[in-house]
């Protein structure tokens, strides 16, 4: 039904191209990947599938009068069985050169490479870093103001969004409310440096929950507040809390080769929650076709000791309940290494080819694999 | 014997000429002969990565591209813009899918940005200086 509508839809939009005043382009990337061993990772085991890194995109941009135009990004991704949604959809209005302010669904800009993370064809890489680009949101329902100028030989873009977010983590919605998120970015040359800091109120039901340990660690929660501990079940629940996004991301780019690098931390104040830092730096060269290159990431999901002397005192009366919220707290630790080695080549000017050999160390899950990915990109 | 040598000095020849060609394959900016903008390589380059859509005149800037396989195109972009022509490409995806630019216009050849740029008086382009007519103006880039 879904499917059908947004069939219609694109019809509708296609049909008026005739007007010239409408723009499609699209996007695909069929990605193949197999793990050396039965452990998974990003979604791979060890039988081929082409299902998790694949996706196909079609985006329609219409005028609508010199200032105005209307952006649709339609998204079918094979993670989610080519059921295509609607994932951006806004009107921009550019009352000049320099300014533009977009409203609707639009790409929450945390990342360097978040307005292109699903374009594989436009980066070196089979797929964004996972350990920093892998966040429960990408898209945000609000607005978005957008200033580019110049200074001197200096380039620089700042913009500001505000608005709301609907995700999912560990099949657990997460929403956020009240979102804002301020960026700066600056060019010289081959340098460019860029800025982001953010917050919003965020929440994770434990009681919507897919996943069964949410949600019977929601029930403990009610448990420990029945029991006269409100305040530390209260506070170990992450609902409208406010969560902050800071990142900082350094380039050098001279077009034969490249260095670079993001580093980002989230924090949420009061809740069961860890803080998560998580960076990578990758480098390459451009060689004719080839552009070979290396990347290394790094997720750290430092666990939280705010409860830690309410955990104590509560030890000592409930060692259960002790027991439950501190195995709460430790549960979302993360510590991750990966190193990847990924080779691109320009097949022709929309079509790029590449096969990536990653090795993911999760020291939590102790476990190491191997991951050989493959697959083309194209762009018309 | 002297065949075979004669040979070698014509084929010898053919490549210092071609080479010869190859390294005069040089491209120059062009606008119409009353565009009095001011313009440099620096603002060249603005112009044709879609980030400074007019003229220091004010006037908005028609950017005539040439297609990927036109050898002044390919000559324009590793030169002028300092990038190879499917680096240009990917920079040109991401402006597109991320709203933020439309790609200029390509035509296929240098007759064609003589003939759209002697007829537009905000038309820019690029042609092969031997190609130059006095229907355009030619900008100095450096």
């Amino acid at each position: 039904m879904k499917t059908k509508l947004s069939i219609a839809i694109l019809s509708a939009l296609a049909c008026t191209t005739a007007s010239a005043a409408v723009k499609v382009n699209g996007f695909a990337n069929i990605v193949g990947g197999l793990t050396s061993s039965d452990e998974q990772v990003y979604g791979y085991d060890d039988r081929v599938s082409f299902s998790e890194g694949s996706l196909f995109a079609i985006q329609v941009i219409g005028d609508i009068n010199d200032k105005m135009t209307a952006t649709g990004q339609i998204v079918a991704r094979g993670a989610n069985d080519y059921d295509p949604d609607f994932e951006w959809a806004y009107l921009t209005y550019r009352p000049n050169d320099k300014l533009s302010i977009s409203a609707g669904r639009l790409r929450l800009p945390l990342f360097n490479y978040s307005s292109s993370s699903d374009i594989g064809y436009s980066y070196h890489w089979i797929e964004a870093p996972q350990a920093v680009y892998a966040v429960p949101f990408n898209n945000l329902d609000g607005l978005s103001l957008n200033y580019a100028s110049f200074a001197g030989d200096w380039e620089y873009n700042l913009s500001a969004s505000v608005g709301t977010y609907e995700g999912e983590t560990d099949s657990t919605p997460t929403t956020g409310e009240n979102v804002f998120l301020l960026s700066a970015e600056a060019i010289y040359d081959i340098f460019k440096i860029r800025l982001v800091t953010g917050a919003s109120k965020t929440s994770f039901p434990f009681d919507q929950s897919g996943n069964p340990g949410f949600v019977a660690a929601g029930q403990a929660l009610d448990a420990l507040a029945a029991a006269g501990f409100a305040n530390l079940a209260d506070g170990l629940r992450l609902e409208d809390d406010t969560g902050t996004f800071t990142g900082l991301s350094l380039q050098l780019d001279n077009f034969n080769w490249f260095v670079s690098g993001e580093y980002t931390e989230v924090d949420v104040e009061d809740a069961f929650s860890s803080t998560d830092i998580a960076y990578y730096v990758t480098a390459g060269i451009r060689t004719g076709k080839w552009t070979p290159s290396i990347t290394y990431e790094r997720a750290e999901g430092e666990i939280t000791t705010r409860f830690d002397a309410q955990i104590q005192a509560l030890a000592d009366l409930s060692p259960q309940l002790a027991g439950f919220a501190s195995g709460l707290v430790n549960s979302v630790g993360e510590d991750v290494d990966v190193w990847s080695a990924t080779l691109r080549y320009d097949y022709d000017t929309n079509i790029a080819l590449k096969v990536d050999l990653t090795r993911h160390s999760d020291d939590i899950l102790g476990n190491d694999v191997t991951l050989l990915r493959f697959g083309a990109n194209y762009v018309f | 014997m002297k065949i075979n040598s004669l040979l070698k000095i014509g084929i010898a020849s053919a490549l210092a000429l071609s080479a010869t060609f190859l390294a005069s394959a040089e491209v120059v900016v062009i606008v119409h002969p009353s565009n009095a903008a001011a313009l440099d390589g620096t603002t060249i380059k603005r112009i044709y990565l879609g980030k400074s859509t007019t003229y220091s005149t004010g006037n908005e800037a028609i950017v005539i591209n040439q297609v990927p396989d036109s050898t002044s195109r390919q000559a324009f972009d590793s030169e002028v813009l300092g990038r190879s022509t499917s680096q240009i490409s990917a920079y040109w995806s991401k402006q597109v899918f991320t709203g933020k630019g439309i790609p200029p216009k390509e035509v296929q050849d240098d007759s064609a940005v003589i003939s759209l740029i002697s007829n537009n008086k905000d038309a820019i382009g690029y042609v092969d200086k031997t190609a130059v007519t006095g229907a355009v103006k030619v900008v100095p880039v450096n």
